[in-house]
């Protein structure tokens, strides 16, 4: 059982679990009006018309494309050759993409009247072709390294949907393949699935004297308010968004999106008039961010000892209709194309990526960004070349692993990983696991009959953290790498802390109260963290990329040790001691080798903020410090997952025996709060590996439009996972890795190596659906019941 | 649109409900109990579960209407006035059984009853962690895990068992 009675009480719990959490969704407000969005049932349509007349006569205002103010549109913009930039407009404008899309807002005084007047809005669509796949639908070979594929165009500026393309390349690859022992070839698809945080996305705008306060459930608040300013016609110091309590973020939460625009513009036709969207989960499952529908055509190339010596290839990433805000259409498919080779050391190396523009809900982030695929495509790289080579799949892994003795290592795509802890790791988690006496049951349940086991494994590098130079891949109008702090003394000798970061259940509240508790000198009740509010927070980029703990972590460590040295310094002239005799414990001011403080923090902050006249010399009013910090690299988190499966012949069910999993998270802060991280991504993962699919039928609907369909994992799928830890402390003011993600990188790895280990055959589709395993089960000529 | 009242945490609530609305579009809207939380609507992820005579109930699928002459505890009503909370709340805080807190109402009510309805139940054998996994996979949470979660119920049951 993980409790710590070290650990501090999380700041956070005691209003959530009393039902006071404050979240977007339980807003109030006088004058609020309710919204709900009429969405398109038609993936690719043109819109003939929009007939309001019965929603108006409904008592309901109506917003539309045609309605002034709607003329904006949403535009990912990057830098980068080969992206091409498209408008996402925040109501549908003469054709609708997707089915789900926003074609008109309806306001009403309550959501049941909204809905019922939504009912009554008429649109005349004339369909199109629909294009669903970002691969095989019409799509010709890859011929001369250029792919081509004959569609109607999602968007006229990119006619053949690509609206990315890049290739990544180092060394010679062709040579390198030329000359190996062996190459192995794999095509593989992985699953569309999305993040589902329990509360949806919500928003409430209120334009009021000139001014735009809009309060969303975004991991991204500053961000938010300078991407919308432009758009709804504002200056940006004239907006202020608010992220209270979140109920969840997943990565789905920071994009702005078209219903967020469009909320905002009608706040801004209607002044003084709160207006109010909660989306449901259908609206969710239709419309917000989904992720992870790939295709890989990868050859790994290995000498006869087992080294890895190059691999090439292409990859498709399904980015959906629009190219999301502002990550870009390029979000997926760069980070795959980026880290698709992850803790192995590799010199020869080409990838094509492409993101396709489709008639399906837009691509966007959601936690671990393309490498809960990318390690499956990498990891099933590795178990063909082990087959292949006749070598133990784990022998082969730890031959190429990037060792200590190699960081700082260069990855072939350029990026630095700093750790080389994966074989502490991987030997940690054989421990863990008893790998020898799993491999004696699997061995006499092969020989006297039984269930098959499996052991799978995946090894990977989470870049956390990510610095100017490490987010400077996309080439957005904006790097990403740094956060503002502010700690403060209060004149109550309390502590508060203004932080750009955003939290949605990671309890940042908590870690950075102890994190400033502990740089201060102050108990931990004493200190309070505020953020998501643009108008108390000076900067921040907010929550995603596991930067939280890095980043914020980091400016909040400058922040307070700075503080503490003008507290200690103001102290000094206030008791006329020496600076350097001066120790601040838990609020009181110590003398090194006397028993009894001299002073206390309080006593401090009341001089500096009320008694002028107690101030020496060239001490100015106010204990409040602020600092930027920029890690300006990133810090790689080791990670490794090993697990036990048994595989039902009758069913082609799973049942995990046993999951074990290890990662370097640096230092860390607040274990419980790192083991719930990990625990928790990791179940995300295995939802992501086994059951979550978003399925299109071949007219682009959406046929796991709720929660019966959409088989998200409960306590009674997901196991009891064992949670290991190397503590390598990283090269950053707390010395954390990020450690928010790692867990979702590994499990459709682990399943797929699993199942290979069991049954010596290859799973090259995602989910590990029953149906797809007893197939792969038939194939392997495993007997179950006939 | 009909006049009800509404038994709720101990305090019966007079309030004006059309036929179609949710008993947690009453609580929420009308008595300001926004603990009970919407995650899906249609009856699948149990954020929104309170208990109706001492039992669960999926509060999104029930009308308000329907809740007249029952006893109905919300996550508002668990704690006491100075804010000491109930053994079950207690738990998943010290087992870190909740991140976001979206889902952590619905969660803990339902742990609620299974707590209580164990302790009478004590002869039918332990609760092991297999069967609390069982019980509780009405309810979806999509950042613990769940380990945190199934910890907490299992103190809880120590505690009220002891």
């Amino acid at each position: 059982m993980m409790t710590d009675a070290t650990a501090p009480t999380r700041k956070e719990d005691h209003r959530l679990l009393t039902g006071r959490g404050r979240f977007v969704s339980d807003l109030q407000l006088p004058r609020m009006r309710h919204v709900t969005f009429v969405r398109s049932p038609m993936a690719h349509a043109e819109i003939v018309s929009v007939d309001v007349a019965g929603t108006v006569a409904a008592g309901a205002e109506v917003f539309t494309s045609e309605s002034p103010g709607f003329e904006v549109a949403l535009r990912a913009l990057s830098a980068l050759p080969g992206y091409v930039e498209t408008d996402q407009p925040p109501l549908a404008r003469d054709k609708v993409r997707f089915a789900g899309e926003a074609v008109a807002a309806v306001v009403h005084d309550d959501r049941y009247l909204a809905e019922d007047a939504a009912e009554q809005v008429i649109v005349d669509y004339q369909p199109l072709d629909v294009t669903i796949g970002a691969w095989h639908q019409n799509a010709t070979a890859v011929t001369n390294g250029a792919w081509h594929q004959t569609v109607t165009p999602v968007h006229d500026a990119a006619p053949d949907n690509v609206l990315l393309q890049r290739t990544f390349e180092a060394g010679d690859v062709d040579a390198a393949c030329d000359a190996a022992a062996v190459v192995v070839r794999r095509e593989l698809v992985t699953n569309r699935h999305g993040g589902n945080p329990i509360e949806g996305r919500a928003g409430v705008a209120l334009f009021d004297d000139g001014k735009l306060t809009f309060w969303s459930g975004t991991q991204i608040p500053h961000l938010v308010r300078n991407l919308i300013a432009d758009l709804v016609g504002l200056a940006e110091s004239s907006i202020r968004v608010i992220a209270p309590d979140v109920g969840g973020g997943f990565g789905v939460k920071a994009v702005l999106y078209p219903e967020d625009l469009a909320l905002c513009l009608m706040a801004k036709a209607m002044p003084g008039t709160p207006v109010k969207w909660v989306e449901d989960r259908s609206e969710h499952l239709l419309s917000a961010c989904a992720s992870r529908d790939h295709r890989y055509e990868l050859e790994a190339a290995f000498d006869a000892d087992g080294r890895l010596t190059a691999v090439r290839g292409d990859m498709w990433c399904n980015v959906g209709a629009y190219s999301v805000m502002p990550w870009t259409a390029g979000i997926e498919p760069l980070m795959a194309g980026g880290l698709l080779t992850g803790p192995y050391k590799l010199d020869n190396y080409r990838c094509t990526v492409r993101g396709v523009a489709t008639n399906t809900a837009p691509a966007g982030p959601y936690r671990g960004v393309a490498r809960p695929a990318t390690v499956y495509a990498m990891e099933c790289l590795l178990d063909s070349g082990a087959a292949a080579l006749g070598m133990d799949p784990l022998d082969l892994r730890r031959i190429n692993l990037i060792g200590l003795d190699d960081v700082p290592y260069r990855m072939p795509t350029r990026l630095v990983d700093d750790t080389g802890h994966y074989d502490e790791c991987l030997d940690e988690a054989e421990r863990r696991l008893d790998l020898a006496a799993v491999r004696e049951e699997q061995a006499r349940r092969r020989r006297e009959g039984g269930r098959p086991i499996g052991i799978g494994v995946a090894i990977y590098n989470e870049l956390t953290g990510l610095g100017r130079a490490a987010s400077a891949g996309p080439r957005m109008p904006f790097r990403t790498g740094h956060e503002a702090c502010t700690v403060r003394v209060n004149p109550d000798g309390k502590v508060v802390v203004l932080s750009g970061v955003t939290s949605q259940g990671q309890g940042l509240e908590t870690t950075l109260a102890q994190v400033v508790a502990d740089a201060v000198g102050v108990g931990y009740e004493d200190v309070e963290v505020r953020y998501g509010d643009t108008d108390q927070v000076l900067w921040g980029f907010g929550a995603f990329s596991s930067r939280q703990a890095v980043i914020a972590g980091g400016a909040a460590r400058l922040a307070a040790d700075e503080l503490r040295g003008n507290i200690v310094a103001l102290a000094a002239e206030l008791y006329e001691a020496n600076a350097h005799d001066l120790d601040l414990i838990d609020g009181e001011i110590r003398v090194a080798g006397s028993p009894d403080p001299i002073g206390n923090l309080a006593d401090v902050a009341r001089a500096s903020w009320l008694e002028s006249n107690r101030l020496p010399a060239g001490f100015e009013p106010g204990l409040d410090v602020t600092r930027f910090y920029d890690p300006v690299m990133g810090a790689f988190a080791a990670g490794v997952q090993l697990a036990a499966i048994e595989l039902d012949p009758a069913t082609g069910g799973i049942e995990i025996l046993e999951w074990v999993c290890v990662e370097d998270a640096g230092r860390i802060i607040n274990p419980q709060i790192v083991h719930g991280q990990v625990v928790g991504s990791l179940a995300q993962g295995v939802g992501g590996a086994l059951y979550e699919h978003l399925v299109y039928d071949e007219l682009g609907n959406l046929s796991t439009g709720t929660l019966l369909d959409y088989l998200m994992p409960t306590a009674a799928e997901i196991p009891d996972f064992d949670v290991g830890h190397v503590e390598q402390p990283a090269d950053n003011p707390l010395g954390v890795r990020g450690v928010g993600e790692g867990g979702t990188l590994g499990p459709a790895a682990v399943i797929a190596s699993a199942i290979h280990d069991a049954l010596g055959v290859e799973l090259d589709e995602l989910p590990a659906s029953p149906d797809r395993v007893w197939s792969l089960m038939r194939r392997a000529e495993v007997g179950g019941s006939p | 649109m009909r006049d009800v009242e509404l038994a709720v945490n101990g305090r019966v609530r007079a309030l004006r409900v059309d036929d179609r609305h949710t008993l947690a579009d009453a609580l929420r809207e009308q008595l300001g109990l926004t603990g009970t939380h919407l995650g899906c609507e249609h009856g699948v992820c149990g954020a929104c579960t309170v208990l109706v005579d001492g039992e669960p109930v999926r509060s999104c699928l029930m009308f308000a209407a329907q809740a007249v002459d029952a006893e109905i505890t919300t996550i508002e009503g668990l704690a006491q006035p100075d804010g000491t909370l109930h053994p079950v709340q207690q738990a998943f805080s010290d087992c870190h059984g909740l991140q976001c807190g979206f889902c952590t109402p619905g969660f803990v009510l339902t742990a609620v009853h299974l707590v209580e309805t164990h302790v009478v139940d004590a002869a039918a054998g332990p609760l092991d962690r297999d069967a609390i996994r069982h019980e509780l996979s009405g309810n979806i949470c999509r950042c613990t895990g769940y380990q945190g979660i199934v910890d907490a119920v299992e103190r809880a049951v120590e505690i009220r068992l002891r």
